[in-house]
């Protein structure tokens, strides 16, 4: 007889970091699960976001494109969010790339691009969170990654593709665009919906659930 | 003729989507890319032939190309017409053929393409294919929170403000709801051996796949079709020297 | 336990504690349940039914974040199977063989081996399609079938049923309720089975286990355990007071509820909505992913229905007749595509009648609706903000919503619970306030979907009491659902049958 496995959940004092429970890389089928699921979530989310917001957005700032680039922060939250909530090195990666997969198939405009974005926007999440050991995962965290995850594509990739016309002061202020949204919208939004999760009891079996747990007394 | 697309598996598509990309980094000049876009098109019928082609999302990707042009052209210094079509232009190479073979990508064969020919590990590969299958659900859930708030009068008015903030309130709703499905689907994928997929040690039962995940000559042939295309850009100024 | 067998599985001492939770769910829980031995799981809504199946199948620690207590162990290299309320969860793949072919890969057998469990785990659950059928294009009995075939595909020598037919009308139930008969009958396969209601279930298993619950003389233990007969015998009336479904006992009779906490704002008289002629046809569902599209659904054809003030009007029919989509109708959700269905100046109060174009706030005014998912409705982050939310939109004076939502959350017992988070509620809780949620501003129409599904005897008789005494206080009340229990409740019955009226 074999007695079925057990692991004993980190216990949070008030105020600390909880990390993910038996090492970072031991992902539980849970963590797997729940990041993939998040990431089709956010996909319908920016169905929606495209028909609905996404058409009248360009339209708007079609007379200043750098401008469309403050809505950018949307399409990094499965990074960041998925990151904050799993706490494991992959997690933003994964969330991203399933949602970019479903932008590819539901028909988005760039094409196999989309891909390419969606990988660098991962990579760059998961980026943010190394720096800091994927160990802090506050709102510091959560904007580093951001603003990482907003930079990484434009300078890899759309410097090089969409906009390799621009004037250089111009690449300059995309940029500058795309990360204040990658620091509001993606990082603090990311962390404001994380805990708002926590509170609603909706992920209590992930560390930032314990952590609210653990506060709450 | 049945066209390459109906007998390739799911990764040449992708990996042609690829390679028309890096081709497509090369266009110089309107000529480089007029010449590519005639090539895509004189190859588009050994990869389509038999198969149909949505004209409405080929739409989207001309909108975001007009938007590319037209961008490269207000922001460049100087404002110059030339340059900004070669962006446009740049861009319709890889987007256009993309969003077309987008469409030749079935996502449980990927699925079982990233498990066994890619050999990526098993269980991100099934959670996502399993998380897929909860696209249309959660679709329904968003239709329906929206339906249950309208008749509670929490409903959007006209204004952005109000459908941002409608938009918002269901996209936080529709992630609790998520997550709870999540952990639902985590107790019946782990009853069903998901769980034996992560024991560690040699023991540990090698996952086999229902369907098989083979790389055909169809395969080797769209690809080989897409690099072709993809280096018309690339070879047309050796050819026919810029400027002549 | 048969003597000379060892058990399939055995708990000794099991307990569980919910991170955060100041009491045991589980609390010293001993059981063993031995090879053919089938096995009834009953207790109260939130007695913890469900952490025991996970905890049993070893999946509990995975998924929930608690502490632990005691052991449950297994024979080496057997196989779980865990079928759930909602085959939804449990879909992995977008074909059927490939669905039911899960757990065979994951446990590595050669695909020749594969392909014969398809074949016989979709016989065993007499399933009507082949492998290559859309897990999307499948009723929900036919998709509890599948996921049936999918656990049997793993020839488990334990088979754990968590309300396996809770969200399936009678006829679904009965035919998932007998493939799971066929598939363990001549096996020594140990079945448990959690069950709200028992009739079905008696003279098919053997012995009954039930879980006290927090507030019971055991909290978080075993009320009784023994052979089936026995303990309904002998426990019956103990049994009812958890809010189980006992066989034979009579319905739970309706909570009484002051009309002052339901009645409309303007109450209506007369006629409150009318349809005539009403046809509904579904445009066809374009599936997001993949190049499949559903056909134009005809739900509703022809159909004459009139709700009156103070009447509650039952839609019934069998799954598939029209039911939801008539009180979609009625309430304003959709508009017809033939025929017509109109407010009458009782309820529309100067608006125009086709009440499918009022605006979000002018339908809320006048309207109160609770889908089948009601978890769909449940807004805000209390349940005291959850109840008010529409009160709070229609711009309402907050102390008499206030003093109504306050005397609802009591008669339903959710005083306790009014600044906790509405998402957190159990299901039953979640019924209750969706329901309340509904009737706080005062509608004079009350739209309620297949209210008392998979619900205990508890939040049967607040369902029943809420819809009673919304139409004893004027309103109209229109209820879809299959639950003879509750029709006999109504007024007025209008049967539909493949969207006509019978």
């Amino acid at each position: 007889m074999s007695t079925t496995e057990r692991h004993v959940p980190g216990r949070a004092g008030r105020g600390r970091t909880v990390r993910a429970s038996g090492g970072l890389l031991a992902w539980r089928g849970l963590d797997l699960v729940t990041t993939a699921v998040l990431g089709v979530a956010f996909g319908v989310v920016f169905i929606v976001w495209d028909y609905a917001l996404n058409t009248p957005w360009t339209g708007l700032t079609s007379a200043f494109p750098p401008a469309g680039s403050l809505a950018l922060g949307v399409w990094l939250l499965p990074a960041v969010a998925g990151g904050l909530l799993v706490r494991r090195p992959g997690a933003a990666l994964l969330c991203e790339m399933i949602a970019a997969l479903l932008e590819f198939w539901l028909g988005n405009p760039w094409g196999a691009g989309v891909l390419v974005s969606g990988l660098l926007q991962g990579a760059g999440a998961e980026i943010g969170f190394a720096l800091l050991g994927f160990r802090r995962f506050g709102p510091v965290a959560a904007m580093l990654a951001g603003a990482v995850a907003a930079a990484l594509p434009v300078v890899a990739y759309e410097w090089w593709t969409y906009s390799l016309e621009y004037s250089w002061p111009w690449k300059l202020a995309s940029l500058g665009f795309s990360v204040t949204s990658g620091v509001l919208l993606a990082g603090l939004g990311s962390w404001a919906l994380v805990r708002a999760l926590a509170r609603a009891g909706a992920i209590d079996a992930f560390p930032a659930g314990r952590e609210h747990l653990a506060a709450r007394g | 003729m049945t066209g390459l697309l109906r007998r390739t598996g799911p990764l040449s598509p992708l990996l042609a989507g690829f390679v028309l990309m890096a081709g497509g980094l090369t266009v110089r000049d309107v000529a480089g890319g007029l010449a590519g876009l005639a090539a895509l098109a004189l190859a588009a019928p050994f990869a389509l032939a038999g198969s149909r082609v949505s004209w409405l999302r080929l739409l989207a990707g001309v909108l975001a190309l007009a938007s590319v042009t037209w961008s490269n052209w207000l922001l460049a210094s100087p404002r110059e017409l030339e340059p900004a079509l070669v962006a446009g232009l740049r861009v319709a190479f890889f987007v256009v053929p993309g969003i077309v073979l987008a469409a030749f990508v079935d996502p449980s064969e990927l699925g079982d393409h990233l498990g066994q020919r890619l050999r990526l590990p098993a269980r991100p590969v099934l959670a996502g294919v399993a998380a897929l299958q909860q696209l249309d659900d959660l679709g329904q859930e968003w239709a329906s929170m929206a339906r249950a708030r309208r008749v509670r009068g929490l409903g959007p008015d006209r204004s952005p403000v109000s459908q941002v903030r409608f938009a918002a309130d269901l996209t936080f709703s529709l992630l609790v709801q998520a997550l709870r499905r999540a952990e639902r689907m985590t107790v019946a994928m782990e009853a069903r051996g998901y769980a034996d997929l992560a024991r560690p040690g040699p023991d540990r039962a090698r996952r086999t796949w229902l369907h098989p995940a083979p790389w055909t000559g169809a395969d080797t042939t769209l690809v080989v079709l897409a690099a072709a295309v993809a280096l018309v850009p690339v070879l047309l100024p050796l050819v026919v020297p810029p400027g002549s | 336990m048969k003597t000379g067998m060892r058990a399939r599985v055995q708990a000794r001492g099991l307990g569980w504690t919910p991170l955060g939770a100041t009491s045991p769910v589980l609390c010293g829980i001993d059981l063993e349940v031995g090879p053919g031995e089938r096995v009834l799981l009953a207790g109260p809504s939130g007695s913890g039914k469900s952490t025991l199946l996970r905890a049993l199948a070893g999946v509990l620690e995975g998924v929930e974040a608690g502490d632990p207590t005691g052991r449950v162990t297994r024979p080496e290299g057997e196989r779980v199977g865990l079928l759930l309320q909602d085959p939804r969860d449990a879909r992995v793949a977008d074909r059927v063989g490939r669905d039911v072919a899960y757990g065979p890969e994951n446990a590595g057998l050669p695909r020749p081996e594969i392909r014969e469990r398809i074949a016989w785990a979709l016989d065993a659950v007499a399933f009507p399609y082949g492998p290559e059928r859309l897990t999307s294009a499948l009723s929900g009995g036919e998709a509890q079938r599948l996921a049936l075939a999918g656990v049997l595909a793993a020839r488990p020598g334990l088979l754990l049923l968590d309300e396996p037919t809770s969200m399936l009308d009678d006829a679904s139930a009965r035919r998932v309720r007998d493939a799971v008969l066929a598939a363990v009958a001549g096996t020594d396969i140990a079945l448990v089975v959690v069950e709200h209601r028992l009739a079905p279930w008696v003279g098919v298993l053997d012995r009954l286990v039930v879980l006290g619950g927090r507030g019971s003389a055991s909290p978080g233990g075993l009320l009784a355990d023994g052979p089936l007969e026995a303990v309904l015998a002998e426990r019956g009336p103990e049994l009812l007071d958890t809010g189980v479904w006992v066989p034979g006992a009579p319905p739970p009779t309706p909570i009484a509820v002051p009309a002052r906490l339901v009645a409309p704002r303007t109450p209506p008289a007369g006629d409150v909505v009318v349809a005539s002629g009403a046809g509904l046809v579904r445009a066809p569902r374009r599936r997001l992913l993949g190049r499949t599209r559903t056909a134009p659904v005809v739900a509703l054809e022809g159909v004459d229905a009139v709700v009156r003030a103070g009447g509650l009007l039952a839609v019934r029919g069998p799954s598939g007749a029209g039911k939801s989509s008539l009180v979609d109708l009625l309430v304003g959700l959709d508009a017809p595509t033939s025929g017509s269905v109109g407010a009458t100046p009782a309820l529309a109060a100067g608006l125009r009648p086709d009440l499918a174009r009022w605006s979000s706030r002018e339908l809320a005014a006048r309207v109160g609706w609770v889908p089948q998912a009601a978890e769909a409705t449940i807004v805000g982050s209390t349940v005291r903000d959850c109840l008010l939310a529409g009160a709070r939109a229609l711009r309402r004076p907050e102390a008499e919503a206030g003093a109504r939502a306050e005397g609802l959350a009591e008669i339903l017992g959710l005083t306790h619970a009014l600044d906790r988070n509405p998402h957190r509620l159990s299901g039953g809780e979640t019924r209750r306030l969706a329901v309340a949620s509904a009737l706080v501003h005062g509608p004079g129409l009350l739209g309620l979907d297949e209210p008392t599904v998979g619900q205990d005897r508890h939040t049967w008789a607040a369902v029943a009491g809420l819809a009673g005494a919304a139409a004893d206080a004027g309103l109209g009340v229109v209820v879809s659902t299959h639950d003879g229990d509750l029709a006999a409740h109504a007024h007025d019955v209008l049967t539909l049958r493949e969207g006509r009226v019978a």
